[in-house]
């Protein structure tokens, strides 16, 4: 079908399309252009609805619909129902679902609205910044697998979580924090009507009872601020100083403490100075703060449970000879496990048959894979890379490591890049160094003028509190992040950002990156009477069904041989397995002659410009060559033209033959290139650019990647690779456009321009405020405006990193034919 | 100025209603998503939903 418009962009998703756009969608009475088949089928469902409102009204990126129909059946057996799901005394279930790909409140509206129609689905109501979706169904009229296999078609991935009765986590901070916002907010503003009648009465004159009665209404109001909503500031105070690491709330906590402290016993003596306004305000100006800043960390929106991502949805359970999908809480100690290449370990295990490689990086950080045989152990949430495995469980549930790993996952979120943690260690020093000040300026003032002691010391507190420094890195990083996120790129490491301003070279992987991964084939040439041409194609298709690797998806359109045992990928090179008893190897040329016996006839696999040979061989020597195409991404070349123009050097590192790469390299404008790198050699190049002393991005796709990404500065997996790529990289780069990356190199950079402006501020704002306060000339309730103020500015600079437009990604949430351009 | 002694303590009876009514909108949910309510009004259809279950009945 001929598409009515130029269109360049997938009407669905905003993908660059493929070159020749093959797929169109009618919406509205035109035609469209999609990317692919899944954002084809999204869009028919969505206009099937009557729901195609959805695109006038979407604000962000919808990410490309995932073709690949999953398997949700599991989630109808009434165990997975049990964990999932509460019933309700009506017979209605109900459950929550953190749903990947929402992002923006149209989102909400068409999943809402489409999964409104089904009928049996009683009650949605989606979260659109929480990405949640909670569902209420009637299990006698719809399965649980429709419904979320319906949330699937419309191309977000629904992931039920497991049942419990409160909130979430993020959901608990955040009603903690604005109930004590709230409690700071309107004890503020009583307070301060007090404290402006009792300056006026020092003025005009008050009678000494009703100053009194001001004062005691002062002190009740300022006491809950003070002991519920200033709380979280004595309890991290107290942490930090069993810690033996002064944090920037134990001046905080001083100050309010003792002013609150001074001011009641002035109180209730009847005379003295109270500091009512100072002690609320300064709370709640903080909190302010601080609320603000959890708000921008709050929509990194990267707070999947980490049990349920990392556990598989089901496993493959052994009863006799009989396999059963079951989910993973189903599995007992003891139980016969099967894990497939590409699967993920549903439990703690010991291999009873089989071996194969394992990525066990979530847990030991050490990304290369590792070997695994009979009566190793295996660890739960680890990825089977390469053999097919049966284990025997050992623990599961509480027992298992899985615990563990959700705590390692969740300090990877919460790492923080260097310039926070030296920022913290400065203000740690320089609350030694204020607490140090502050007791100097008490003893000199004591013997000055005893009477301005306590304001001034209080001045010094309040004015040197360096929540302006502590703040200045997280807020930045956490709105650039909210920023990228927004433009299609997720950011799992705090670090890899400030890394990826310093970037001076970008390593490429060439399939399935600067391509597009969907690699087609273009011609079999049989090379031996052997075999017919159908046969290597089964052959092919057959061992090539258990690699990761891009280039096997040229043969998912045929039907695999049968009998396919002892499979092994040598990732980079090739795949080794048995078809019905005969072994076979597929792959590079090298590693396939490798596995023949010696002096057999080598068949030239003649490579030319854009293509790449696959060869497939068995003992006796080559079978049959295939030549893979696989088309170059549409904005490849223009992201790195700009890559250059910002200063950094591209490269491409390809285990492609030489001549693939280097047509590619030419008609992405002369880049630098490595042609028929390994994994092996793709590290040691990384390494030795990092010993000159640069910094290396590594972009890539695949499984042959995962030690350089590991290896790399800042790691970048585009969204579409495996499973493997996404755990590792540092960056995701969503929506399947490169663009992105230039996007995330110019945020980076603006987010450390941001986070130096904003340390410069505080150290500044520190310099010239302490003398004024220890030479008392402010006041506390000065110092006080003076602090809030400071930290505020910082907070609102950061939140300036939300919002730049990307310059270099599309605008996709206008209809796609306002985006083109002439 | 004696009534300061009745409007005052008043006041702050009314404080706490405030903060007791804020707080009950806190537990109730209503400050958890504050984005998409406000354009769900702008989004919804009036239209009675049609009846579309023979194209999506087939759907994988």
């Amino acid at each position: 079908m001929e598409c009515a418009t130029a269109e360049t962009l997938c009407f669905h998703c905003g993908s660059p399309l493929p070159h020749e756009a093959a797929l169109a969608v009618q919406v509205g009475g035109r035609l469209h252009a999609v990317c692919c088949g899944g954002c084809a089928a999204a869009t028919n469902l969505i206009v099937a609805q009557h729901l195609e409102r959805f695109y006038d009204f979407r604000s962000a990126p919808t990410r490309p619909a995932d073709a690949a129909a999953r398997n949700w059946c599991i989630f109808d057996r009434e165990t997975a129902l049990r964990r999932y799901t509460h019933q309700r005394p009506d017979g209605e279930r109900e459950l929550s679902l953190q749903i990947e790909g929402l992002s923006c409140s149209a989102c909400a509206w068409l999943i809402e609205n489409s999964l409104g129609q089904e009928p049996g689905v009683t009650h949605v109501l989606v979260n659109a910044s929480a990405a949640r979706a909670e569902l209420r169904f009637d299990p006698q009229r719809v399965a649980l697998s429709r419904v979320l296999g319906k949330i699937q078609a419309l191309g977000y991935v629904p992931l039920p979580l497991a049942f419990s009765a409160g909130a979430s986590a993020g959901a608990t901070e955040r009603r903690a924090a604005l109930k004590r916002l709230a409690v700071a907010g309107f004890g503020m503003m009583q307070v301060m009507t007090f404290s402006v009648s009792l300056y006026a009465g020092v003025m005009q004159g008050m009678a000494p009872e009703l100053k009194q009665f001001l004062r005691f209404v002062s002190l009740i109001v300022a006491t809950p601020v003070v002991l519920y909503a200033a709380q979280p500031f004595f309890v991290s105070a107290w942490h930090s100083l069993r810690a033996r690491s002064p944090g920037m709330d134990v001046p905080v906590a001083l100050s309010i403490g003792a002013a609150y402290v001074w001011s009641v016993t002035s109180t209730l003596r009847g005379h003295g100075a109270v500091y009512y306004d100072s002690v609320v305000m300064f709370t709640f100006f903080l909190l302010l703060g601080r609320f603000v800043e959890m708000s921008l960390r709050h929509r990194q929106g990267m707070q999947h449970d980490a049990i349920a991502r990392l556990l598989p949805e089901s496993a493959l359970r052994l009863e006799g000879a009989r396999a059963e999908r079951v989910t993973p809480d189903e599995l007992h100690s003891g139980d016969r496990v099967r894990v497939l290449p590409g699967e993920r370990v549903p439990a703690d295990g010991r291999i009873e048959t089989g071996s194969s490689e394992l990525d066990e990086s979530l847990l030991t950080g050490e990304s290369a894979p590792r070997l695994r045989n009979r009566g190793d152990a295996l660890i739960a949430g680890s990825l089977n890379l390469s053999g097919v495995v049966e284990m025997s469980v050992t623990r599961i549930g509480q027992d298992s490591t899985l615990a563990e790993v959700s705590r390692l996952l969740e300090r990877a979120h919460a790492s923080r890049p260097e310039v926070a943690d030296l920022a913290d260690r400065v203000a740690a020093w320089f609350v030694g160094g204020v607490l140090f000040l502050a007791a100097g300026v008490a003893v000199y003032w004591w013997q000055v003028d005893p009477a301005r002691a306590f304001p001034t010391v209080l001045a010094v507190l309040v004015v040197t509190c360096p929540c302006a420094l502590s703040l200045a890195t997280p807020a930045a990083l956490a709105a650039a992040t909210t920023a990228l996120a927004r433009a299609g790129l997720l950011v799992t490491r705090g670090r890899a950002l400030e890394r990826l301003a310093g970037a001076d070279r970008i390593l490429f992987d060439k399939t399935g990156t600067l391509t597009r991964g969907e690699p087609r084939l273009a011609e079999t040439r049989v090379l031996s009477t052997r075999l017919s041409a159908n046969r290597c194609l089964e052959v092919a298709a057959a061992l090539e069904s258990c690699s990761g690797h891009p280039l096997a998806r040229a043969f998912t359109s045929f039907v695999p041989a049968s009998g396919v045992s002892d499979v092994r990928t040598a990732p980079g090179r090739g795949v080794e397995g048995m078809v019905d008893g005969v072994r076979y190897r597929i792959g590079r040329a090298e590693y396939v002659l490798e596995g023949c016996a010696a002096g057999s006839p080598l068949a030239p696999a003649a490579t030319e410009q854009g293509h790449t040979s696959i060869v497939l061989g068995d003992r006796i020597g080559i079978l049959a060559a295939f030549r893979v195409t696989d088309l170059l991404r549409s904005d490849a070349r223009e992201t790195l033209k700009q890559i250059q123009s910002l200063g950094i050097t591209p490269q491409i590192v390809s285990g492609d033959h030489r001549g693939a790469v280097a047509a590619a390299a030419r008609q992405l404008g002369d880049i630098f290139a490595d042609a028929g790198m390994t994994a092996s050699a793709k590290l040691s190049l990384v390494q030795s650019l990092q010993s000159q002393g640069q910094r290396v991005v590594m972009v890539g796709d695949g499984v042959n990647d995962a030690p350089v990404l590991a290896a790399a500065d800042v790691s970048v997996a585009i969204a579409s690779g495996t499973d493997l790529a996404k755990v590792n990289a540092d960056v995701i780069l969503l929506g399947q456009r490169l663009s992105g990356l230039v996007y995330g190199v110019e945020s980076s950079r603006r987010m450390l321009r941001i986070i130096r402006q904003n340390l410069a501020w505080a150290v500044l704002y520190n310099v010239t405020a302490v003398p004024l306060a220890a030479s008392g000339w402010i006041e506390p309730w000065m110092a006080a405006l003076g602090m809030s103020a400071s930290s505020l500015l910082v907070v609102l600079n950061a939140a300036r990193l939300l919002k730049v437009c990307p310059r270099s990604a599309a605008p996709e949430h206008q209809p796609v034919e306002r985006a083109i351009h002439a | 100025m004696n009534i300061i002694y009745l409007l005052i303590p008043l006041g702050l009876v009314l404080l706490a209603l405030s903060v007791w009514a804020f707080f009950w909108a806190v537990r109730s949910g209503q400050f958890d998503d504050l984005d998409s309510p406000g354009t769900q009004i702008l989004l919804d259809d009036d239209r009675a939903p049609p009846v579309v279950h023979s194209a999506e009945s087939r759907d994988a």
